[in-house]
């Protein structure tokens, strides 16, 4: 627990430096910040494998906080690595099961308690997705494997949505990314006009995403998120990788009318909104979502764009998004 | 006959290819009534397929602007040919945001697997790359290596010249007035166009003007310099490449110096004029890429400074750790041949695990280390279980006969991997060392350290080692169990005998039932 307060208090001295223009070569010779990565054994899908190391690369770069930028990789919550570093990622979508045994979560929920982080992502996944993984939606509530998972380790706590206003989504960046921050010029668009609006509006509104987190003795020990590493992966260049694309509601003149009759044959699910209230999707097997009817009776139709603009964009938003995490969880 | 043949399909094809120039108006007999591939409604209440796309065509060509541009939205969640040709239809509608929803469905449509292939129909898209609304042309562009197969078929075609028919083949290039649009899009005032065209040109089988090239690699949005310098190869010989990519070895993006400095690393295998580029980084200010323009230069065979090693040296000490270019830098080092020992040396107290693991490896690997403890002694005392056990795999099965002093360092390890190693060496040690050593590790509070002690002993006959062995077979250890019964196993003169007794006064033990049958395998009674 002594080295907990070590880093905490090394980050701590470190915020007031912080600047997106800061040194590119961190100032900090001595150890850097550890993160863990928990990825069980019999874990044979690897998912983003080039993400936490870039992101912390990206840390360095960013800020002055010195993160080494290789991941510590652990396979069970019994290492005894795990006390010594306060930060902990993991990626549900990489986890075969949620079954751990009575050790092992006696020993993750000690070290929640003692001080240590979790940050669950893809911890949120709606029903829909399925097993499609290379696609995140934001949904209101943890999956239900992490909500069975909970119920033993902190049977008397519940994850909640995490405020549009809450800290996580400022520590260190605020707002969403300019043409300054995207290396575009002041003139040059973005993101298509539709899809700026909606991403502004409703998608990440002031930088934020749909996050439940949990708390012990009023400290957030854990949050949920869904899939954020997909836009954390960079080249040797600096360039992004995998390309991600945009799922955008439009409505239109009539499509109150129109999609509530046009020809459909799939299935419904139900999705819990940050309002608690329930979109219902409307998805064909083996197609994108199709459109959504809102609980207020709206219909908007879900379309989907891709390209190196909205790539980017959802790249930089991801990671800086990533950063606040980690540097929240430094700092609390 | 064959002839005939092929000019009747030829024909046939070429009436098909007529017809498609110009998509005709909606016909619901266009779309493919199959039940199975279009049920018709999820409820009762809704539309079959066909209603709702006689609707959508209605609205397509509507007044409103509104009508059409939900028209073109609703298209895209329908990947049938009609539903495509209405949205190539709406790609020339007056009104750019009824174009941007036509663009965006088509996309869709293509990602659902409902291909264009007809060239008429594709250049009427790809035309669309000069379109004055700039969503659009990112649109297009960014869907160019779909509408390739379509737009570079080559094949016949039928002209009408004074009533007269000719036939003609048709090349598999762009045609040329999309040919002049294209080579306009290089210098598109939108840097995603640019982008997305100089990413793709290779497969619309272009080639950029050298002097375009040129411009391409002085652009000002670094991301348009990336593509370019993955695509100069073909350019490398152009008059004004190799200056310009000298200047932008100065550039202010550390992604693109450090591209620059990949780039000519390749190019200087075929145009030497490149080694010039990496020799004049080597004074640039990241010193990552300065470390990384060295380590390529001694790659290409060039001998390099005691200060630019020392620089390397410094950069890798500085790193937070084992990843992007420092793990480039670092993997060249070997490039350095014997100049890399000193600074494997110094990375071997890095402060990244990683980093000390795989600089202990290479350090070991190129003095043939493992033949001199006090080489590899003091890494055995790292506090990373990684890089210890990195040394031990190293080592292991190379090391000689240790000294006393060296031995008592492994015995008195606090990690018990490293006590083990201190047993296997029992294996080469001085039969009187082996003999004031033991004790301690048969004590040991690691059963592996105690396993192997008992095999080391067995295996030397040391004094005494037969008690031992016949007394750890009453051990609680499973692992030391089975050591000792191998051991007893390996001398048939005294090992045997004393097992026989063994399994004779202690039928019920739980080694007794395997020793038993090992014993039987080897033609004794127990």
């Amino acid at each position: 627990m002594i080295r907990f307060f070590c880093l905490t208090f090394f980050a701590i001295g470190c915020l007031p430096v912080f600047g997106e223009s800061a040194s590119v070569i961190p100032s900090f010779g001595g150890s850097s910040i550890r993160v863990m990565q928990f990825r069980k054994a019999s874990s044979s899908r690897i998912r983003y494998p080039d993400a936490l190391p870039s992101l912390l690369e990206l840390m360095n770069e960013q800020s002055r906080a010195s993160f080494d930028p290789d991941p510590m990789m652990i396979d069970t919550f019994l290492d005894e690595r795990l006390f010594e570093n306060p930060i902990l990622y993991l990626n549900c979508d990489e986890l075969p099961d949620f079954d751990f045994s009575e050790e092992e979560n006696n020993a993750l929920r000690r070290y929640l308690e003692l001080g240590g982080f979790l940050y669950l992502d893809a911890g949120i996944k709606a029903s829909f997705l399925g097993a499609d993984l290379g696609h995140s939606y934001a949904a209101w509530e943890e999956r239900i494997e992490v909500r069975q998972w909970f119920e033993v380790l902190f049977p008397e706590r519940i994850f909640t949505p995490l405020p549009r206003n809450h800290e996580i989504f400022r520590t260190f960046f605020r707002g969403l990314p300019d043409n300054d921050y995207l290396k575009l010029e002041e003139e040059q668009k973005r993101l298509p006009d539709t899809v700026l609006t909606f991403v502004e509006q409703e998608k990440w509104p002031q930088a934020t995403y749909s996050f439940v987190g949990l708390k012990i003795n009023d400290r957030l020990v854990c949050v949920a998120s869904p899939i954020c590493a997909m836009g954390w992966g960079r080249d040797e260049f600096g360039a992004w990788i995998p390309p991600i694309s945009f799922r955008i509601r439009e409505s239109a003149e009539d499509f109150d009318e129109t999609l509530k009759l046009a020809s459909f044959s799939g299935e419904t699910y139900e999705v819990t909104r940050e309002d608690g209230l329930k979109d219902v999707i409307y998805s064909m097997k083996g197609n994108r979502p199709l459109w959504v009817r809102e609980p207020t009776g709206r219909w908007r139709i879900f379309k989907y764009y891709s390209g190196e603009e909205i790539s980017d964009y959802a790249h930089s938003f991801y990671a800086r998004l990533g950063m606040n995490v980690f540097l929240y969880a430094l700092l609390n | 006959m064959k002839f005939f043949a092929l000019f009747a399909f030829v024909l046939a094809s070429l009436q098909t290819y007529w017809a498609l120039a110009s998509p005709p108006p909606f016909n619901p007999s266009d779309l493919n009534t199959d039940a199975n591939a279009f049920p018709s409604t999820g409820t009762d209440s809704r539309t079959t397929m066909e209603m709702t796309m006689e609707q959508a065509s209605r609205m397509v060509s509507s007044t409103t602007e509104k009508e059409r541009v939900s028209a073109a939205k609703l298209l895209g969640k329908y990947a049938v040919r009609a539903s495509s040709l209405l949205l190539i239809e709406a790609l020339d509608d007056p009104s750019p945001l009824v174009r941007r929803a036509a663009i965006v469905s088509l996309v869709e449509h293509y990602n659902a697997g409902q291909l264009i292939y007809e060239p008429a129909l594709v250049e009427r898209i790809f035309a669309k790359i000069a379109d004055p609304d700039v969503e659009i042309r990112r649109e297009v562009t960014a869907l160019i290596p779909r509408l390739v197969p379509g737009l570079l078929q080559s094949g016949m075609e039928k002209f009408e010249i004074n009533g007269r028919t000719v036939f003609r083949s048709r090349p598999g290039s762009l045609r040329p007035d999309l040919f002049e649009l294209a080579q306009r899009g290089f210098m598109d005032p939108d840097s995603i166009v640019r982008q997305n065209l100089l990413r793709h040109h290779f497969s619309l089988r272009l080639q950029i003007h050298p002097q375009t090239m040129v411009l391409l690699l002085g652009d000002k949005d670094p991301r348009v310099l990336l593509v370019a310098l993955d695509q100069v190869r073909m350019y490398a010989s152009s008059p004004g490449v190799l200056d310009q990519i000298m200047k932008i070895a100065k550039h202010r993006d550390s992604g693109v110096r450090s591209k620059v400095c990949q780039t000519a690393r390749n190019l200087a295998r075929s145009f030497p004029g490149f080694r010039e580029v990496l020799r004049s980084m080597l004074d640039d200010s990241n010193p990552g890429i300065s470390s990384q323009c060295a380590v390529e230069l001694a790659r290409l065979g060039e001998r390099l400074t005691d200060a630019d090693i020392e620089k390397i040296s410094r950069y890798l000490l500085a790193c937070n750790g084992l990843d992007g270019i420092a793990e480039k830098v670092y993997r060249g080092l070997s490039s350095l041949g014997q100049d890399a020992i000193e600074v494997y040396r110094s990375l071997t107290a890095h402060s990244s695990g990683r980093m000390r693991s795989v600089a202990w490896e290479s350090y070991l690997m190129q003095t043939n280390g493992w033949e001199k403890p006090s080489f590899w002694i003091p890494a055995l005392e790292d506090r990373d279980v990684k890089v210890r056990e990195s040394v031990l795999n190293t080592i292991r099965g190379r090391t000689g006969a240790l000294e006393e002093k060296e031995l008592n360092a492994l015995i008195s390890s606090q990690y018990p991997e490293v006590r083990a190693l201190a047993a296997e060496s029992l294996l080469k040690a001085d039969e009187n060392l082996v003999e004031e050593a033991y004790i301690n590790l048969l004590i040991d509070e690691d059963g592996l350290v105690r396993a192997t002690t008992l095999r080391a002993l067995a295996a030397r006959r040391i004094s005494g080692w037969l008690k031992v062995h016949a007394r750890s077979l009453l051990d609680s250890n499973y692992a030391i169990q089975r050591a000792a019964l191998d051991g007893l196993l390996g001398d048939p003169k005294v090992g045997v005998p004393a097992l026989l007794d063994f399994v004779r006064a202690y039928p019920a033990a739980r080694i007794s039932s395997l020793a038993r049958q090992e014993l039987v395998r080897l033609g004794y009674r127990p």
